[in-house]
């Protein structure tokens, strides 16, 4: 019996010990992880969506939550005024699961300035060829308050009709969060920029 | 007077003797035990991260930091550890240290991490690190048990960056990512693909038999 007790006590003690420590460098590490993912991840979509060095625009970031979806934003600022926004979503029903998209929303002229891949785990050689810029440039100047159709203003890859169908998906998220919640958007940023 | 030239000398036989044991162990996995050519584990990220000598390397870094710190670790704990639940400790001392490994690389070395994606945190189930507890860390003091865990780390490192080097000259034509061949080289793309992986290290591994034999020493294989 004695010796059941400690087998069960030194287990249970490495484990919350182990714990313990994982969590305080989980807390520690958290931001910079964070920073890093933008930077690698992010960074590159953003920087050609908005045609400036993505070091510049990390730090203008919100994340927009509605209907139990985190939608992280980016947005430009011309003259103390927010010109466009780069809205990130994943799109449900890809080959190999969600496919995450930006798109990059200019607000003056109500116009897409075009969508970039974040993270997608399609099928390398088939579903993959949504990285392509002849299926991405399809997404530039259309309006950015209708929502997008396959056939219509995007043409499908053919044989990789699921992962164009998830960037449909996510894109038509973009756009609704633009259309219905603009202003709600617009003062998030408003209190971040107030600090 | 007499006592302290005993004393002395007692001391210094006694310091030699350690000396000379660590020096053993030190050297042990750098050629007799080295992983994966002589200590035949470790074999599953040895195959399929080495497609470039800096991923060979940046995976013995890694390994080789959780197992010093995973030998460091059981070997204080040896004495409080029941026998019978050591297996499940070692696991939980080791999944800690290699989720710690990931979340650094992840912070500090964010593109290493994306390509070595799974196999960061499959660094878990390496044979090395659970081998090296149970047959080393569970019966040998702490320092013994950390200079045991650099001196396999580091022999891992070497072999899997060795490795590295060869299928990325030939399977790219480059070395840490710089071009070394003249300009109309056609490398063997399959190098850096899975069989290639097979054959470079059945290859290296058969070199390495051959020139052990050739000094007269036993096989690892058979002398268990």
């Amino acid at each position: 019996m004695r010796e059941i007790v400690r087998l069960v006590v030194v287990l249970t003690l490495i484990c919350v010990v182990t714990a313990g420590a994982l969590e305080i460098l989980r807390v520690q590490l958290e931001p910079r992880i964070e920073m890093q993912e933008d930077l690698n991840v992010r960074g590159p979509a953003l920087a050609s969506l908005f045609g400036k060095p993505a070091d510049e625009l990390l730090a203008n970031k919100v994340v927009f939550h509605h209907n139990d979806v985190d939608y992280p934003i980016f947005y430009l600022k011309e003259n103390g005024e927010v010109t466009s926004l780069a809205i990130e979503a994943a799109g449900k029903g890809g080959y190999g699961g969600d496919v995450s998209i930006m798109i990059g929303i200019d607000l003056k002229r109500n116009r897409t300035l075009g969508m970039e891949i974040i993270k997608h785990a399609e099928t390398p050689g088939v579903g993959s060829r949504i990285e392509k810029e002849s299926f991405r440039k399809q997404w530039q100047k259309l309006p950015s308050t209708e929502d997008v159709a396959l056939g219509k203003q995007i043409a499908a890859i053919s044989g990789a009709t699921y992962s164009s169908r998830a960037a449909i998906n996510a894109s038509n998220q973009i756009i609704a969060q633009v259309r219905d919640s603009k202003d709600e958007i617009l003062a998030l940023i408003q209190k971040k920029e107030n600090g | 007077m007499r006592f302290w030239r005993s004393f002395r000398k007692k001391k210094t036989v006694k310091t030699d003797i350690y000396i000379m044991k660590f020096k053993k162990v030190l050297l042990n996995g750098l050629w007799n035990e080295m992983p994966p050519f002589k200590l035949v584990l470790g074999l599953c990220p040895a195959l399929a991260v080495t497609s470039s000598a800096e991923n060979g390397l940046g995976m013995g870094m890694a390994t080789t930091f959780v197992l010093v710190l995973s030998n460091l670790v059981i070997s204080l704990l040896r004495k409080v550890i029941p026998d019978k639940v050591r297996i499940a400790s070692y696991i939980v001392v080791i999944a800690t240290l290699v989720v710690i490994v990931e979340m650094l690389m992840k912070a500090y070395f964010f593109n290493l991490s994306q390509q070595l994606g799974i196999f960061i945190p499959l660094i878990v189930v390496n044979c090395i690190i659970l081998g090296r507890a149970e047959a080393f860390a569970s019966r040998n003091p702490a320092p013994l048990s950390v200079v045991d865990g650099v001196s396999i780390g580091i022999g891992y490192s070497i072999s899997l960056t060795m490795i590295g080097i060869v299928r990325e000259t030939l399977g790219a034509g480059t070395l840490f990512g710089v071009p070394i061949f003249w300009e109309g080289f056609e490398p063997f793309a399959f190098m850096v693909k899975a069989p290639g992986a097979f054959i470079c290290l059945g290859v290296m591994l058969g070199l390495m038999n051959a020139y052990s034999r050739w000094r007269g020493e036993h096989l690892v294989q058979l002398q268990s």
